[in-house]
């Protein structure tokens, strides 16, 4: 009994099944530059110090209101690779497939990844597809590689970070958390709140000029505490932030202040927070505020002379101490 | 914000007495209160005290112990609000002494946000049993007797861990008045979401027989700072009264359509809270009509009398104290020390709502001594 809308054992067992999803699913979206003919792929065109990324993707649920897991495996991996000062050339995607995931949704879904690999100018060289029982995977998880070129005289990185440097952030915090969380359902709630998630190539490229550019980063998993955190681990430095000058949308806030989130750990999945020098800090806002995706961009912080813990002044003017992250933010119960 | 910063100002503007203990008695007051830095705002002699306000913290020993039983049952899914997985119950090393150990044993232990989740969960396994450990205060009970009256599954019971919040407030101001005590506060704020289903009417006693200024506030920094504003007024006007400052939430008579749904599925009556004891009226048990889905019934090997007696706090855990806001969290002489959110002791260090958790997280380092209770550190 082969019922032929969803995935079967038999897509993954590498014989005819297999051939024809590959051929008329992931080669239709991917494009010509997927040469399933072979076991690996050539990297044509490609020269200077190369830079290389991975990450795995499972999202729950698997499409939301402004990105799905085949989008935001693109985007998670692109940006990366721009925070890190590289421009991405080149993808390879695994998808593990969970038996009985409908075919017309995986064709939804990685239409979605080809398209958002080809507007951001990345071709997607190799690949694979495995299919696991029933039970044994969340539907569909994505797992991707990528490979760019450090793009020249481009050296970010923490040990650049001095006392006094500025903390930017690009946009408003907290949006995916929230639309993805939203979109779950388990609350009851629902809102018209989009997901961030995009490619921040433009972001990072606006900066490259800059000299005092130091040190950039996606805030996703774990959200801008944790990478303010990250900072402080890796320089000693203690840093200053202001709650008044850091972006957040009047739903976000909302939603956290109902079930008792702090939107400094939510995920973002297009945003970007760099450290810049204090001479260079408002050239690069000026040049993030030209940008549409950067146009709520703020200066919000300072790195401290000193060692010591991220401290947060309130918009009322008290101090709080931004911890590390311990367990996954629950909503409240009370 | 603009609202808050002005009732900031109103309260810096009112004359201030040597000492003013307002207690809340919500978590969800704890972390705004914590989180918006306002012990740092506020004039000298004005002290935030966080009272009985967070249910993980309270739920009976005896309790966790019957969920992680159940989980290890193999034939048993257990689904619990995310907070109660890991706190501990007091038992040897050796067995798994809190449900997320449980899990790492192999349980099928299962978070949840919401009773729907529970009920969804049971009915993705039909054949298969789901105990949902449901602990918490009114604003929980009420949805999960909603849940039971719209009918669930019948592979789901409910292992029922619901308190009521005013009753732990009226014990303490009992016992306040035995002679040689005091309540230890000069004011309330009552919970908002509490009021919102149960009717800020339930907060009345306070000021009327124990003549202490009371006001129900929300979660937002202007609404708390408000209800504070007017405990310092009543206070220094000598007019006592239950105020409302969150009133466009929290109406009179709170929720009728909420409070008849768990008059249909609960009964109230005695409870254990953790550590405190027996407080009277206090508890929510299933009504006789509801006993099919009642997880104590469906499973009654689950729980050990013998246990009942052991069922404290764990050694040197002063969260009891805590809870009744005798002592501040650092003056416990673990906080910080053995005791810290990544190997948390009791479960005031565990739940997002437990007071030592979030003094800690929102920065407080510095363990105080318990001799000096009139110069505690805050955050
Ligand atoms: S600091 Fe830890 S041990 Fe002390 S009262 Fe709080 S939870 Fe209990």
């Amino acid at each position: 009994m082969h019922d032929d809308r969803y995935i079967q054992l038999a897509h993954g067992n590498g014989g005819r099944r297999m051939r024809e999803l590959i051929a008329s699913l992931f080669v239709r979206h991917f494009g010509d530059s997927l040469n399933t003919q072979r076991d690996a792929a050539p990297l044509p065109d490609i020269s200077g110090d190369l830079m290389i990324t991975t990450d795995s993707f499972t999202v729950n649920p698997l499409e939301f209101p402004g990105g799905n897991i085949g989008s935001l495996a693109v985007h998670g991996t692109l940006n990366d690779l721009a925070v890190a000062g590289a421009e991405p050339r080149y993808l390879t995607v695994n998808a593990l497939i969970e038996e009985g995931f409908e075919i017309a949704r995986l064709d939804r879904l990685i239409a979605s990844l080809g398209d958002t690999a080809r507007e951001a100018g990345v071709a997607i060289v190799a690949g694979d597809t495995k299919v696991v029982a029933r039970g044994e995977g969340g539907g569909l998880y994505l797992v991707t590689t990528g490979i760019g070129t450090r793009v020249p005289r481009l050296n970010l990185g923490l040990e650049h970070i001095e006392p006094g440097d500025r903390l930017l952030v690009s946009g408003p915090i907290g949006d995916h958390g929230i639309a993805v969380m939203l979109a779950r359902e388990q609350f009851g709630l629902s809102g018209s709140l989009t997901s961030d998630a995009a490619c921040v190539l433009p972001l990072t490229r606006a900066l490259h000029a800059l000299p005092g550019l130091r040190f950039m980063r996606d805030p996703t998993r774990g959200g801008l505490a944790t990478v303010t955190h990250e900072i402080r681990e890796a320089t000693g430095y203690g840093m200053s932030l202001e709650e008044s000058a850091v972006p957040v949308r009047a739903p976000v806030k909302a939603v956290c202040e109902m079930l008792g989130y702090d939107p400094y750990y939510l995920a973002c999945e297009g945003r970007v927070v760099a450290v810049v020098s204090e001479q260079d800090a408002e050239k690069a806002l000026a040049l993030w505020r030209a940008l549409p995706q950067g146009a709520d961009a703020a200066i919000i912080g300072t790195i401290d002379h000193k060692t010591g813990p991220v401290v947060l002044t309130t918009s009322l003017g008290g101090q709080r101490v931004l911890d590390e992250l311990e367990d996954d933010p629950l909503p409240r119960i009370c | 914000m603009d609202e808050a910063r002005r009732w900031l100002e109103r309260i810096r503007a009112l004359p201030i007495p040597p000492r003013f203990r307002i207690m809340n008695v919500c978590g969800g007051h704890e972390r705004t209160i914590s989180m918006a830095g306002l012990r740092s705002l506020l004039p000298a002699g004005i002290e935030l005290i966080p009272g009985p306000g967070c249910p993980v913290c309270v739920c009976p020993e005896e309790d966790i112990f019957q969920a992680i039983r159940l989980a290890l049952d193999e034939k048993v899914t257990l689904v619990a609000f995310g907070d109660m997985l890991r706190v501990p119950v007091n038992g040897p090393r050796s067995e798994p002494r809190s449900l997320e150990e449980a899990r790492a044993a192999g349980a099928d232990v299962r978070p949840v946000a919401s009773p729907m989740e529970a009920v969804r969960i049971a009915r993705d396994t039909p054949g298969r049993e789901t105990v949902f450990f449901a602990a918490g205060f009114e604003t929980t009970m009420a949805p999960v007797a909603a849940m039971l009256a719209e009918g669930v599954p019948e592979n789901l019971s409910i292992l029922l861990s619901g308190r009521k919040t005013w009753p732990a407030v009226a014990m303490l101001l009992a016992d306040g008045q035995k002679p040689g005590q005091q309540p230890g506060f000069d004011a309330l704020i009552a919970p908002g979401h509490v009021s919102t289903i149960m009717g800020p009417e339930e907060w009345r006693f306070v000021p009327g027989q124990y003549g202490l200024p009371t006001a129900v506030a929300g979660f937002q920094n202007a609404s708390l700072l408000a209800a504070i504003y007017s405990a310092l007024r009543q206070a220094q006007s000598g007019r006592i009264f239950l105020d409302n400052c969150y009133a466009n939430v929290a109406h009179p008579g709170g929720n009728p359509q909420a409070q008849a749904l768990l008059d249909q599925v609960m009964t109230v009556g005695d409870a254990n809270w953790r550590g405190i004891g027996t407080i009277a009226g206090s508890g929510f048990a299933l009504q006789p009509a509801y006993g099919a889905q009642d997880a104590r019934r469906r499973f009654p090997d689950c729980s050990d009398p013998q246990r009942r007696r052991a069922g404290e706090m764990p050694p040197g855990c002063a969260c009891a104290q805590v809870v009744l806001g005798q002592i501040y969290p650092n003056q416990c002489p673990l906080y910080g020390r053995a005791c810290q959110p990544r190997h948390p002791i009791g479960p005031c260090m565990v739940s997002d709502e437990g007071a030592c958790r979030i003094w800690w997280a929102t920065g407080v380092r510095e363990p105080v001594s318990p001799e000096s209770v009139s110069s505690v550190e805050s955050p």
